[in-house]
């Protein structure tokens, strides 16, 4: 049931009661509702006018709810609007009141003025009191068939709203039959359109429960219909000879700019015949792209963009075509209006990146623009950043990191981070980063160091240059925990370098108590072990130190890892310098935030409000999970119901992670040391540390602190309760398909491989216990697989669902196979999908993916 | 659902409501004090313009001191519900008579009722435009009392227009003396880097049009564009005239242009609406002539003291003269005192310091020295961030782009004679200069 109205409206303190002056009014009224004499019309507007305005600042005046019904016999077309007004804002709240008017919105329904019978019809569906319904079909039915095409269309948005009140009795009247030969045979546009928009809505909702409806709802998409009003807006061809049962549209006129969106949104959804279907449509539509509404050109473009997705020649040339009208929207109109262009615009840079790489100067900041806006900008500049263009875009951004605002400054830094990661030649980046520190200001120095540090996991051979600048910051000028671990992390890291390393890791530790931030701690704690062994002498007696303090500590990660530490420790030395302070590994890509078909979603859902939220609507629409009247905070919590969760883990992430860029990494290297680096640098455990964070610790150190692996991974098993000798051994099926051991492909081509590609195959499999045993440490199953010839190039989830894909490489034939792989550790199933050049082989394929997987675990 | 909004809310820079009008009932009638809690008492409000709490979005923009929110709680289309915003706030102005603002829609708001009620049926949008609603909307604002309005129209007729062939125009139109005016608006839009570089400069421009022309006239805009330029030397088969022919990036045009036959002949051709309108809009990156150029030094010695030197050149037509000329060229926040030189206008200190011309000939220069006085803070290390030197002016008789009205032909079947005027204005848009 739908909220009360109005009435009920947050009276603000500052207004008055005005108790009194309804009464003023009642009385008022009563008089001039039987007078006849000249001039009472007046008398009565400014009475009315009075009644309106209290309305408007929240007054309750529903207690003069007779007296305006009794003044209503009028012929004054103003009055009655006011009137009408009045009646539908409080007839809700008054169902008992709301017969009187019954009668004279009845009467009015049939005076000889059409927007007289216009008005009173739409007010009568604007009364929204279920038990009147009845009154409001003859009316309806009236209108529908009037003679004057403003009554029939208001009487059609009527049918939609007696819909929204009682759809029996809507459905039982059989008014979406009527609608729908209104829709084909009627001469107005507007009635045409708003039809379409009843039919739509009535329709899709209706589909649910009635098969009916649902082939209605599809023939609407259907080619004669699609058609029909296609060519009816462009009708200034003046050659539309298309004809529709029996109909010949000789006269056919323009439908306005809002119609024009509600036809191209039903475009979008119909799937053409074949390619003179699209090129048909597109060349039909191309002139709409030069109209002046936007919301009429973003609907063009979505068209355009649906209609050629299976054609990857032709959608490219649409990107270039739509590329100049969006870019000319962004630039006029309130800002407002071009941040709505831009997150569009963003989307379609974010996909198809090189398109826009020559455009880098448009999404440059201006001086005054609002942050929302050059946040946008800001990461599409980092979107479009190549060879070519690189210089100039550091350079400009360099400029903003100068700026006022200190958050776009901020983001201005992060970007040019994010563009030394992703470009091969950062030479000139880094000596930009390194300017920064010099700036001397603190949340720039913050924001870089964090940057520097991801520089330097990926690109070591930067260290010289860095540590340098590094090692003349002072750690009292940092506050920001996240920079300040960045900088202890460096300390640890690079400890042989930085002559004083020690000394400032010992200052910090001095100053345990006064750190408040758990994840510096941890940082502490291993860095000074890192400097321990490069340094021994100088840093031992600040490790002692360092780890009494965090065996004290309150927190239970810095605790744990502290008791961990010192364990090891006291185990040998050697074994400890090998688990925390392994040879350096470069990582080689950080992964991607959010998953492909998050991406794919929201570009589906083009033109509403995803594209601004940058998610599916399902998560911010679905009104069984939040009621309008659950005001959360924040805007992006969401609540997920179980079998969506698979989906969404990736969007969270995407949430928390997208001011941090450690996360997991794609390796390719078979070091078992690898994963333990990582951990080191592991900024994960924050206050919602689970059991298998510690867990992961705990795997990690395993193999390299006991000499006999196996051994470890059978504590691990028992640890969780898992009998290894009940488990079933599989039957493991001989490969059909050889791999190539050493396939390489790199991130950027496999999204775009499995994006262009269908799924050939889509299975489930059953995960034996000890893999789902095993899977605590992800990259085990990652190391696992490689050694089946398939590799990994993105992982991510938490548990319990993790989410993999792969990719393999035929022997001797460069023909791919890209996997997803979910799976789900509660319920011990993967679901996997398979797309591959050959689909011929994909179940090849899929056969040695499932012997691979069901080896998992297995000793 | 292309839904543009379930319920729309005028509100004051408080926050109290001064209109609203629920089209759906999906959404709460408490929904702005949402709004108010949530988005405007907080740091929100410049944050974002579309922004959700609980299942509501609110898409919401400032216009003067106006705040217009539209609730959905679909996943609606925002860009048509900007737009919707936009054109009922042009419908107001047109009916107020020039101003949007708090007090205009207290002063108006039966007005605004009716309006809300015509111009958007159940969360679509209907018909926006003024000159339909005007024939059926018969209240004229405050301006002239109710009383004394005698309806002059039949309303029935009216009400056959609304949906009318060409919905722009009614028929039956006639002046005494037919005349078209012609604006030609262009903003200059220029990111200068400290070294002199452009690193951004576009124009945008608009093609404004004012008639008064009796029938129904069909209306040939020719252009000194690349494109159509081309596309007539061609057809007529003689060489393209010489004379300076420029390529505009993007160009759209108001509905009333026949947009296939600017596609297959590339001419603008069109039946205009009855009074004034925007005919086109466009784009230019290329070949941008800028009226301005600024030479800036700032040197800053030592702590307290910085010089300041901008040499600002005029590079358009020696006839022409530009006015509401203003370089606001900005200074530290801890400026203690300002000691300034112009060779000409004035200048004054005013958080930045301003150098004001009300005339500015064409191929002249004026500079501005100063000197400025630092309070010197303690401990601050700080550098000054030096926001870029922004400029104002308007050229008229002067195009960035160096666009040209080559012919406007005015036809009509009972052949009457038109008077065409012609405009040209530049005007800055953003036009910064770093430091």
């Amino acid at each position: 049931m739908p909220p009360p109205a109005a009435s009920s409206r947050y009276p603000s303190p500052s207004q008055p009661s005005g108790k009194s002056e309804v009464t003023d009014l009642k009385s008022q009224l009563r008089q001039l509702a039987g007078s006849r004499a000249p001039g009472v019309d007046d008398s009565k507007r400014d009475l009315f006018k009075k009644v309106i305005s209290y309305m408007t600042i929240g007054i309750d005046v529903s207690s003069v709810f007779g007296e305006m019904v009794m003044c209503s016999a009028t012929s004054d077309i103003v009055l009655k609007k006011m009137c009408y007004l009045y009646v539908g804002n409080y007839a809700k709240g008054n169902p008992d009141l709301s017969l009187l008017t019954i009668n004279f919105l009845q009467r009015d329904c049939k005076d000889e003025d059409p927007m007289i019978r216009g008005l009173a019809l739409r007010s009568l569906c604007s009364l929204r009191v279920p038990n009147l319904v009845e009154y409001l079909l003859g009316p309806l039915g009236s209108g529908l068939k009037d003679n004057n095409s403003y009554v029939r269309t208001i009487a059609v948005t009527g049918v939609l709203k007696l819909y929204h009140i009682s759809a029996s009795t809507c459905i039982d009247a059989e008014f979406p039959a009527t609608l729908k030969s209104l829709m084909l045979h009627d001469s107005d546009a507007q009635v045409v359109a708003n039809c379409l928009a009843a039919l739509q809505e009535i329709w899709s909702l209706e589909a649910s429960h009635s098969e009916e409806a649902c082939r209605e709802k599809e023939s609407l998409l259907s080619k004669p219909l699609i058609y029909y009003f296609l060519n009816r807006y462009s009708y200034l061809k003046g050659r539309s000879k298309f004809q529709y049962g029996g109909v010949c549209f000789c006269r056919i006129k323009e439908f306005n700019e809002w119609a024009q969106c509600l036809i191209l949104e039903l475009a979008v959804k119909y799937v053409p015949s074949d390619s003179n279907d699209i090129f048909d449509i597109m060349n039909l539509l191309e002139d709409r792209l030069q109209h002046a509404n936007g919301a009429v050109v973003l609907a063009t473009v979505k068209v355009f963009l649906q209609l050629t997705l299976s054609m990857t020649d032709v959608h490219q040339q649409v990107y270039e075509r739509i590329k100049s009208p969006l870019l000319t929207l962004v630039s006029s109109g309130s800002p407002e209006q071009s941040y709505a262009i831009l997150s569009h615009l963003h989307l379609l840079v974010v996909r198809a990146p090189f398109i826009f790489a020559s455009d880098y100067k448009h999404f440059y900041c201006q001086y005054n623009e609002p942050s929302y806006v050059k946040k946008l900008k800001l990461e599409m500049l980092t979107a479009i950043a190549n060879e070519s263009n690189t210089y100039e875009i550091v350079t400009e951004l360099c400029e903003y990191a100068a700026n006022v605002d200190i958050e776009i400054a901020r983001e201005s830094i992060r970007a040019v981070g994010k563009i030394a990661l992703q470009q091969y030649d950062v030479n000139a980046i880094v000596d930009r980063l390194l300017q920064f520190l010099e700036m001397e200001k603190d949340y720039v120095t913050a924001e870089t160091l964090v940057l520097v540090k991801d520089l330097l996991r990926k690109h070591p051979q930067w260290s010289h240059d860095c540590i340098s600048v590094v090692g003349g910051i002072s750690s009292k000028n940092i506050q920001e925990p996240k920079a300040k671990a960045a900088l202890i992390w460096m300390l640890g890291e690079y400890a042989q370098d930085m002559s004083d390393a020690p000394y400032i890791l010992e200052n910090l530790i001095e100053n345990w108590e006064e750190e408040h931030s758990a994840e510096v701690r941890l940082h502490l704690l291993t860095a000074a072990m890192k400097c321990f062994f490069k340094r021994a002498p100088e840093t031992q007696k600040a490790l002692g130190i360092a780890l009494a303090a965090g065996i004290a500590d309150f927190h239970q990660d810095v605790h744990d890892r502290a008791l961990f530490y010192y364990r090891v420790l006291q185990y040998d030395v050697h074994v400890a310098e090998r688990v925390v302070s392994p040879p350096q590994q470069a990582v080689s890509a950080f992964a991607d935030t959010q998953s492909s078909e998050i991406k794919d979603r929201i570009f589906d859902e083009f033109n509403s409000l995803s594209v601004i939220y940058q998610k599916p609507s399902y998560i911010f629409t679905d009104k069984e999970h939040r009621g309008p009247f659950e005001f959360s905070d924040e805007l992006g919590s969401t609540s997920i119901t179980p079998e969506v969760s698979s989906d969404i883990v990736p969007a969270q992430q995407f949430e928390a992670n997208d001011k941090d860029l450690l996360l997991s990494t794609d390796e390719k290297d078979d070091n078992k040391g690898l994963s333990s680096n990582n951990g080191s640098a592991y900024t994960a455990p924050y206050e919602s540390s689970n059991i298998s964070s510690q867990m992961q610790e705990l795997a990690i150190s395993g193999p390299a602190a006991s000499a006999t692996t196996t051994q470890s991974s059978f504590d691990f098993d028992d640890l969780l309760g898992l009998g290894l000798s009940t488990a079933p051994a599989p039957t493991p099926s001989p490969p059909l398909l050889k791999l190539n051991a050493r396939a390489a492909l790199d991130p950027r081509a496999f999204q775009q491989k499995w994006r262009q590609l269908p799924i050939s195959l889509s299975q489930e499999y059953s995960v034996n216990p000890q893999g789902i045993a095993a899977l605590t440490v992800p990259q085990s199953l990652i190391k696992h697989m490689q050694s089946h010839s398939i590799h990994c190039i993105a992982s991510g989830g938490q548990s319990p669902n993790f989410k993999f894909f792969f990719f393999a490489q035929k022997e001797a034939e460069p023909l791919d196979y890209l996997t997803e792989c979910i799976i789900n550790s509660s319920s011990a199933k993967a679901q996997i999908k398979v797309k591959a050049d050959e689909q011929s082989t994909s179940q090849a394929f899929a056969t040695v993916f499932e012997t691979a997987l069901s080896k998992f675990g297995m000793p | 659902m292309p839904v543009a909004a379930s319920a729309i809310y005028f509100l004051n820079l408080r926050g109290d409501v001064l209109i609203n009008r629920t089209y759906r009932d999906d959404v709460g009638g408490n929904m702005v004090d949402a709004f108010r809690t949530h988005i405007m008492q907080t740091k929100e409000l410049g944050n974002c313009p579309v922004r959700q709490i609980g299942g509501c979005s609110f898409v919401y923009m400032r216009i003067s001191n106006v705040y217009i929110v539209i609730v959905v709680s679909s996943n609606a289309n925002v860009a048509c519900g900007f737009k919707f915003v936009v054109e009922a706030v042009a419908l107001f102005k047109s009916y107020f008579g020039g101003a949007f603002d708090e007090d205009a829609i207290k002063n108006n708001f039966v007005l605004i009722y009716e309006l809300l009620d015509e111009i958007m049926d159940f969360g679509y949008p209907q018909n926006l435009s003024p000159e339909i609603l005007k024939l059926y909307i018969t209240q004229e604002g405050v301006r002239s009392p109710f009383s004394s309005k005698p309806k002059d129209k039949p309303v029935p007729n009216a009400t056959l227009q609304v949906t009318g062939a060409v919905g722009w125009r009614r028929e039956g139109l006639s002046y005494k003396k037919n005349e078209v005016f012609l604006d030609i608006v262009e903003s200059v839009n220029l990111l200068m880097s400290s070294k002199g570089n452009v690193l951004r400069c576009d124009v945008t421009g608009k093609v404004l049009m004012k008639c008064f022309l009796s029938g129904m006239p069909d209306l040939k805009l020719g252009l000194n564009d690349k494109l159509g330029l081309e596309k007539e030397s061609e057809m007529k088969s003689r060489p393209a005239k010489s004379g300076k022919t420029i390529e505009l990036d993007d160009v759209t045009f108001h509905q009333c242009v026949n947009l296939t036959r600017f596609n297959s002949e590339k001419t603008v051709s069109f039946v205009p609406p009855d009074g004034e309108f925007e005919l086109m809009k466009y784009r230019i990156t290329e070949g941008v002539n800028l009226p301005f150029r600024v030479l800036p030094t700032i040197k800053e010695l030592g702590r307290t003291r910085m010089e300041v030197n901008v040499k600002v050149k005029s590079v358009f037509g020696a006839k022409m003269f530009a006015l509401g000329v203003v370089v606001k060229i900005p200074v530290p926040k801890q400026t203690a005192k300002t000691n300034f030189q112009v060779t000409t206008g004035r200048a004054k200190y005013n958080p930045s310091i301003d150098c004001l011309d009300k005339k500015f000939p064409g191929q002249t220069e004026s500079t501005l020295s100063a000197e400025i006085e630092l309070i010197s803070t303690m401990g601050e290390k700080k550098s000054w961030t030096r926001p870029p030197i922004q400029m104002e002016f308007q050229v008229p008789m002067f195009t960035a782009s160096g666009l040209r009205v080559r012919f406007l032909k005015v036809w009509e079947k009972s052949g009457y004679n038109t008077v065409e005027w012609v405009r040209y204005i530049t005007k800055a848009g953003s036009y910064e200069i770093r430091c």
